[in-house]
């Protein structure tokens, strides 16, 4: 049990101007479920990717089974025995399940045809073997996103990998297939004598499956702990190196009019298909609403419509009691309504313009920021600027430099300062926390409750689950563009996970 | 903007000296004296009046033609077809010169104004148009609109609106003298039309960069997805800017024509829309370089020509310092990152080092 699988030796991994790995020696046992943990950019998945050779180290030494690794790329750590499961797939659409996995290793029909007969008989052989229920025949296009991680899997046993990296495995899960992924991990690990390193920010999952856990912060490893020596908190500590409150946040007030009214929606997606199908609701003032659905289930679709990003196919949407269907973004945003979109970087942001134009942005037009509706006040608008700046803490080399040599905590700050404080009845806000550290996450998730608080209704949209429980007042499962069930507190995650996977709250399974 | 962009400004310094050096090699290969041929430039721009005058001019066209495209390119579209706008503005501003004759100064010189930056407008607003409403690429549209502008143009100089001398091929009737710019240096291209050059030259500058208009602009060039979503009518913004650029680039063809040549042919621009665009571009979009780098071109062309008159060096030599550097600021971003990046590594690995050495001592 105690040979060791992986060595690092003073792993330090330099980027152009930051230090992404710093000194970092660590033994992982074969095995073992060994779990990284750590804030956005603290530097696990660049040491995974020194493991599995897409990052060559500046200085120091891997160990693999007690081999040096001297060339750093894939195919060499694939060769030694490690296999790696990314957080987006990479997997063809339209092969089938075997095809995906003897991909680059094909069986051969006299050297030269693809032997599909052999390429299903092995896949059928590592389905039993390892007992990852999945049908090699399928396309996987069909499968749903935890068979397509099944795939994955296989993948990487396929080409024999016995060191199985996962990278952030559950974002995309729901609270079943997350259940389903840690059996297959006991299982590997348990019967094939596999070691398996997770990467994660969610500690309960590392208290749920790991046997040993490792902190980063700041790309240096501040310490390895067996995991049923810590709690949650002494890991969220260590995580952001100061003592970490989690303070139950304080909502007041009584829910008031409704102001977002949404009916009948249907609206299509990019490709033409309904991606949102004669949906009804609403939200009052001072509530927030939050819907849980598992990615691609019309939630993006459904904030694109109701903000006027996106072309509404029928039904209605009225915003403050006006009718605000098939208006332009700008006019809806006129009747009340801030919307912190789900992708920063594509709608939220213009990463080329500093930070003091992106805050402005929306308020350009404003008295106080220009002389004759024109000339740009452009002391105002800055001194506006570093006062939001201050206000959201947003933590970076000030106001003058653009947003995109910002972290992802603090360009999502930028956004969330910019739409919070129009001040809005009406709050519109998608994945707020997506890819933001934990301090940050603290930060975000008291503002929207202090707009909440305030008598703002809020329309929460999350792939993480665990946020939309702490901050809705009502929940919605969305799938395949229906509702399938509302939820007040306390909630069940297991019956919102069955909601969210279209079964319906009354217990009949969804259509289709 | 209100700092200086100082690795640009080296890069762009490096790339002209490089150019320089180029051409110098390429003129002794081809049996020519790299110093006497340069002093010739020099001295083809600067040791007469009418050149200075001529380049001024030059510089007037290159920098219109070259805001234009940067107004474009502010929100997003590339306007290629300057060229044809150009020529459609002189033609219009021209015949309504014709048209006219008779009337004040006051009524005509206004009338053919407005009727080139009318038709200039107008014929950007299709490739703007298209652009918006069904995403045909604005590259391809306006290259095309080009041939079809200078084409259309040659079929009214040699038909409908001919110049009644039998001996002018493929020329429009003559303006009457009175509707002529006033010429600033005798005998050069210079006229007053520089002075209303100015005036726009500012007025797109300001508007650029310190109104809300012009933050509007940059948002939604930079991102106009992020421009839409804020509120911004992205759609309505992109071909206003397109009709406005067009609109620049037909005042240029009136400007040539009223200043300069006071009838229309072909020669009224000779691809003079692309050198403006190659300034654009050299400059990176911004309006201030543009203004620059106007001057700098204008110079060098009107000194090559000048060289080949009196040192024999055929002028094309111009052309290749042009293109030397464009090769250079293209390939700037590139070069540069790649040294920094490598610098930076080199650097972050001496740190580690000397890190290591620390904890070990």
């Amino acid at each position: 049990m105690d040979e060791i699988a992986v060595r690092f030796e003073h792993i330090s991994m330099a980027f152009p101007g930051v230090l992404a790995n710093d000194d970092v020696s660590l033994d992982i046992k074969k095995g073992e479920v060994f779990a990284l943990v750590g804030e956005n950019g603290a530097g696990k998945s660049t040491l995974m990717n020194v493991l599995y050779g897409i990052n060559t180290p500046t200085d120091g030494r891997v160990f693999i089974k007690g081999r040096e690794m001297t060339d750093f790329d894939p195919k060499t750590a694939i060769s030694m025995g490690v296999g790696m499961v990314h957080q987006h797939f990479m997997l063809v659409p339209s092969f089938t399940v075997a095809q995906n996995i003897v991909l680059s290793r094909e069986p051969r029909k006299g050297k030269v045809f693809f032997d599909n007969a052999a390429a299903q008989r092995k896949t059928r052989e590592l389905v039993e073997e390892y007992g990852l229920e999945v049908d090699p025949a399928e396309p996987v296009e069909e499968l749903s996103v935890g068979l397509q991680q099944r795939v994955e899997i296989l993948k990487t046993l396929y080409r024999g990998a016995e060191i199985l990296i996962l990278d952030e495995p559950t974002a995309v899960l729901t609270p079943q297939e997350t259940d389903e992924l840690f059996a297959v991990i006991r299982r590997v690990v348990r019967e094939k004598g596999m070691t398996v390193i997770i990467i994660t920010h969610k500690l309960y999952e590392v208290m749920a499956i790991s046997d040993r856990v490792g902190v980063m912060r700041k790309g240096a490893l501040v310490g390895v702990r067996n995991t049923s020596d810590v709690d949650e908190r002494t890991l969220a500590s260590m995580m952001v190196g100061r003592p970490m409150l989690y303070d139950e946040l304080e909502k007041t007030g009584a829910p008031g009019d409704v102001m977002i009214q949404v009916q009948n929606l249907t609206v299509r997606d990019n490709r033409g298909l309904t991606a949102v199908d004669g949906l009804s609701l609403s939200v009052r003032a001072g509530e927030v609403l939050g819907i849980a659905a598992i990615e691609g289930n019309g939630q993006s679709e459904l904030i694109e419509a109701i903000t006027g990003m996106r072309k509404i196919e029928s039904g209605h949407v009225t915003i403050c009691g006006q009718d605000a269907t098939g208006l332009s973004p700008g006019a809806i945003r006129d009747l009340g309504l801030a919307h912190v979109p789900e992708d920063r970087l594509a709608t939220g942001l213009s990463r080329d313009a500093t930070v003091t134009d992106n805050l402005l942005t929306g308020k350009q037009r404003r008295p106080e920021f220009n002389r004759f509706r024109f000339h740009q006040r452009t002391s105002t608008i800055e001194r506006y600027a570093r006062e939001l700046y201050e206000k959201f803490d947003i933590r970076g080399a000030g106001t003058d430099v653009t947003v995109g040599s910002m972290s992802g905590g603090n360009m999502q700050k930028v956004v969330i300062a910019r739409e919070f404080s129009f001040d809005s009845p009406v709050l519109i806000v998608a994945q707020p926390t997506r890819g933001v550290d934990v301090g940050a996450i603290e930060f975000i998730h008291s503002r929207i409750i202090a707009r909440r608080n305030a008598g703002c209704a809020i329309l929460l949209c999350s792939a993480d689950l665990d946020e939309v429980f702490r901050l809705s007042d009502r929940i919605v499962t969305l799938y395949e563009g229906k509702i399938t069930g509302e939820y007040t507190g306390p909630y069940s995650k297991q019956e919102i996970g069955l909601g969210m996977t279209g079964a319906r709250h009354d217990g009949k399974e969804a259509a289709s | 903007m209100k700092k200086i962009n100082w690795g640009y400004l080296g890069s762009l310094c490096i790339s002209v000296l490089l150019a320089f050096a180029i051409g110098a090699v390429i003129l002794a290969v081809a049996g020519f004296s790299p110093l006497q041929a340069y002093g010739a430039m020099i001295d083809g721009a600067f040791s007469n009046a009418r050149h200075v005058g001529d380049w001024l001019e030059y510089a007037m066209v290159l920098c219109l033609t070259g805001l234009a495209c940067v107004l474009g390119s502010r929100v997003g579209i590339f306007n290629v077809g300057g060229e044809g706008q150009l020529l459609l503005g002189a033609v219009a501003a021209c015949q309504v010169g014709v048209w006219l004759t008779g009337l004040s100064a006051w009524i005509v010189i206004p009338a053919a104004a407005l009727a080139a930056m009318a038709v200039g407008g107008l014929y950007a607003l299709i490739p703007g148009w298209l652009k918006v409403k069904v995403k045909v690429n604005e590259v391809i549209t306006t290259i095309m609109l080009n041939t079809i502008a200078a084409s259309f143009c040659q079929y009214l100089a040699k038909g409908p609106w001919k110049n009644p001398n039998k001996n002018m091929v493929a020329a429009t009737a003559q303006l009457d003298t009175r509707y002529w710019f006033t010429n600033l240096i005798p005998n050069s291209n210079l006229s007053t039309a520089i002075i209303a050059a100015a005036v726009i030259t500012f007025l797109t500058w300001y508007i650029m960069q310190k109104t809300s208009v012009g933050y509007e602009m940059k948002l939604t060039g930079q991102n106009p997805r992020f421009a839409f979503f804020s509120g911004i009518k992205t759609d309505r913004l992109v071909i206003l800017c397109m009709v406005i650029s067009g609109a620049m680039c037909g005042l240029v063809g009136m400007f040539r024509v009223y200043g300069v040549e006071h009838l229309y042919r072909s020669s009224i621009s000779n691809q003079y829309y692309f050198e403006g665009l190659t300034v654009a571009m050299i400059a990176q979009y911004n309006p201030v370089t543009v203004i620059f780098l106007s001057f700098f071109f204008a110079i060098l062309k009107i000194g090559a020509q000048g060289m080949e008159l009196s040192a024999g060096v055929p002028n094309q030599i111009y052309l290749i310092i042009q293109t030397v550097i464009i090769f250079f600021m293209a390939a700037e971003s590139g070069i540069f990152a790649s040294l920094r990046a490598g610098a930076m590594r080199r650097r972050a690995r001496a740190d580690i080092r000397r890190k290591g050495d620390e904890s070990h001592a």
